[in-house]
């Protein structure tokens, strides 16, 4: 846990030191800065090229300059994407799909959290004699491919009469997630200090009120970690939105997914790229607010285990 | 009494997680397999035809679409093994240099947030014959420009790796990123001292040190591409033909076009036995290195 806290301090610390020594600019670092900033370049692009494609109107992006911004700026294939933006017949644009994913994200985020939050927590701190085995079976079951379990989760999820509804997209990724997080949380508490931990079942004993006072308290950093995870893996998802998703309950990936990449009409390419924006905000709100926990997470996620 | 509930409390805790784990994993797996050796089609069968029982996995291995999936799990594994490669460099460079630390791991992260279908939706846009690149590099002079990948067969999986290192790039250099700061600072000055130089230092020393970190790399994208099926719809749905087809593709494709339950599970299986195979080294490799730190302390 004091590893995490430090961790901050040192990113801001180093680019605002290292100026201040004015040490002669050498010229290997020029080369180096330059190949950073080509590759930065490279990487903000396509971002830069699909912002300005969805202010232009229709008429500036036939004259094929994709890397030029919009003469003249229009905020209207951005309206029509959220109000218009068509999938098949029904042209009630990306907006549902919105409303659909939040519907998602929600009970996905409780469910998924409140289970492995407990389930790491009894796994680490309470002697459970078949604790080792079981966290090696979970450790292989987060890395599973989705298509080995996916028939009969749907035969499951049909069998409990929510199958098509925000409901059952919500509670397969709560499935879906539960054995990663549970091994993120389960690493997590096993350092809180086990002089602690006894005190406290000396105390009280109770294993729902150590949870609820001492180490819930205590998760506030791991809690940031698992939700920012969760929100990009459940937001981005679109398979298991596609899968499980009913007819008005399609998430919005599948949405987009639908109307652009898979219809045969005529492409209007500046009011495709607003929807793509449109659905990549969220999660990207939450990478430019929190990034230096989205980059811990990501990593936890990937390492841990 | 007080003994007796905290010895059942934990375990009550657990029972969820246990149920998930049971129905949602272990069960789920097992029916799968088991799917696999009957000629379930639309809905599932249960009888095992005894003289036949490897039918679907003979089926499986005389489609050729099943073949050239396998091939483009290659070719994507090879191909996106680049973003390793260069992550590793961009880590080492911004860890040496240190200015703009902050700004170039953002800007480099920020595909990672970006989901892979708006990710090949942003590529297909690129690609784009008439309106993307190649009609700017065209416009500008370069008449023989040719950017359209993803129409044609031999180039389309290009396009994919292109978009996935795209996407993956950020990943792996924070990766990188982390396991260079582990290593021990005075292994730097030690060097310096020594007068070894830059290049040596990191293919005789720092490199090794990282095996560990570049074990873990390549084993999670080994893991991302048999799972890659987003990035495939949204870039080209499996065309032109089925010259980009993954495995993972494969399985959606025979369960939800082609309602064949059995046939998607055998691929599933071959699948899960891939998984198994990269994953072995990993669970090695974890305990190996779990033993050692354990030897450090002691």
């Amino acid at each position: 846990m004091t590893a995490i806290s430090e961790v901050p301090a040192q990113p801001g610390r180093a680019a605002i030191l290292i100026p201040r020594r004015r040490r002669r600019i050498k010229g290997s670092s020029i080369a180096i800065f330059a190949f950073l900033t080509m590759v930065s370049l490279f990487v903000a692009i396509p971002l830069y090229v699909v912002i300005v494609t969805s202010f232009k109107p229709i008429g500036e992006i036939t004259l094929g300059q994709i890397f030029d911004l919009p003469v003249h700026w229009t905020i209207q294939p951005w309206m029509k994407a959220w109000n218009e933006l068509c999938t098949g017949l029904a042209c009630d644009g990306i907006k549902q799909g919105f409303f659909n994913s939040v519907m998602i994200l929600f009970p996905s985020l409780v469910l998924s959290i409140a289970i492995s939050s407990i389930t790491g927590y009894a796994l680490a701190l309470w002697n459970v004699r078949w604790a080792d085995g079981f966290l090696f079976v979970l450790f292989i079951c987060a890395f599973v491919p989705f298509q080995i379990i996916m028939i009969p989760l749907i035969i499951v999820v049909a069998s409990l009469g929510i199958f098509g509804t925000v409901w059952a997209i919500a509670l397969v990724h709560a499935v879906l997630s539960m054995p990663l997080l549970t091994l993120i949380f389960r690493n997590f508490y096993k350092d809180i200090p086990r002089e602690l931990i006894n005190a406290a079942i000396m105390d009280s004993g109770s294993f729902w009120k150590i949870f609820w006072e001492i180490v819930l308290p205590m998760s506030g950093n791991i809690m940031v970690v698992v939700l920012i995870l969760m929100i990009t893996t459940v937001w981005n998802d679109y398979l298991v939105g596609l899968t499980f998703g009913g007819i008005s309950t399609k998430p919005m990936t599948v949405i987009l997914a639908n109307s652009v990449i898979t219809s045969r009409g005529e492409a209007i390419y500046n009011v495709n790229m607003a929807a793509a924006l449109l659905t990549a905000v969220p999660p990207l709100v939450v990478y430019f607010a929190l990034g230096r926990f989205f980059v811990q997470g990501i990593t936890s996620g990937a390492i841990k285990g | 009494m007080m003994l007796r509930w905290s010895w059942a409390a934990p375990r009550l805790a657990l029972a969820p997680a246990v149920v998930v784990t049971l129905i949602g994993f272990v069960g789920s797996i097992a029916w799968t397999i088991y799917q696999s050796f009957t000629q379930s089609r639309r809905f599932p069968e249960y009888k095992i035809d005894s003289a036949r029982w490897l039918s679907q996995y003979e089926r499986l291995f005389a489609n050729e679409t099943w073949w050239t999936a396998l091939q483009n799990l290659l070719i994507l594994a090879i191909g996106s093994a680049l973003a390793i490669v260069f992550g590793f460099i961009l880590a080492a460079l911004i860890e040496r240099e240190k200015f703009g630390e902050g700004l170039f791991r953002t800007v480099l992260l920020y595909p990672l947030a970006v989901s892979l279908i708006v990710t090949g939706l942003v590529w297909r846009w690129m690609f784009n014959p008439s309106l993307g690149i190649e009609a700017f590099l065209r416009g500008h002079g370069f008449e023989n420009a040719s950017f359209n990948w993803l129409a044609a067969p031999q180039t389309a999986m290009y396009g994919i790796i292109l978009a996935s290192i795209w996407h993956g790039l950020g990943f792996y250099m924070a990766l990188m990123l982390a396991g260079l700061k582990s290593i021990n600072t005075e292994i730097w000055s030690a060097a310096r001292l020594d007068g070894v130089g830059v290049g040596r230092l990191y293919i005789e020393i720092i490199i090794p040190m990282m095996r560990f970190t570049f074990l873990t790399c390549a084993i999670l994208l080994s893991l991302g591409v048999v799972k890659a099926y987003d990035i495939v719809v949204a870039m080209t749905n499996g065309g032109p033909g089925t010259s980009t087809w993954t495995p993972a593709y494969f399985a959606i494709n025979a369960y939800s076009t082609r309602s064949n339950i059995g046939f998607a599970s055998a691929a599933a299986v071959i699948m899960l036995l891939i998984t198994l195979a990269i994953f072995l080294p990993l669970v090695a490799a974890t305990a190996w290195q779990a033993r050692r730190r354990e030897a450090a302390r002691g």
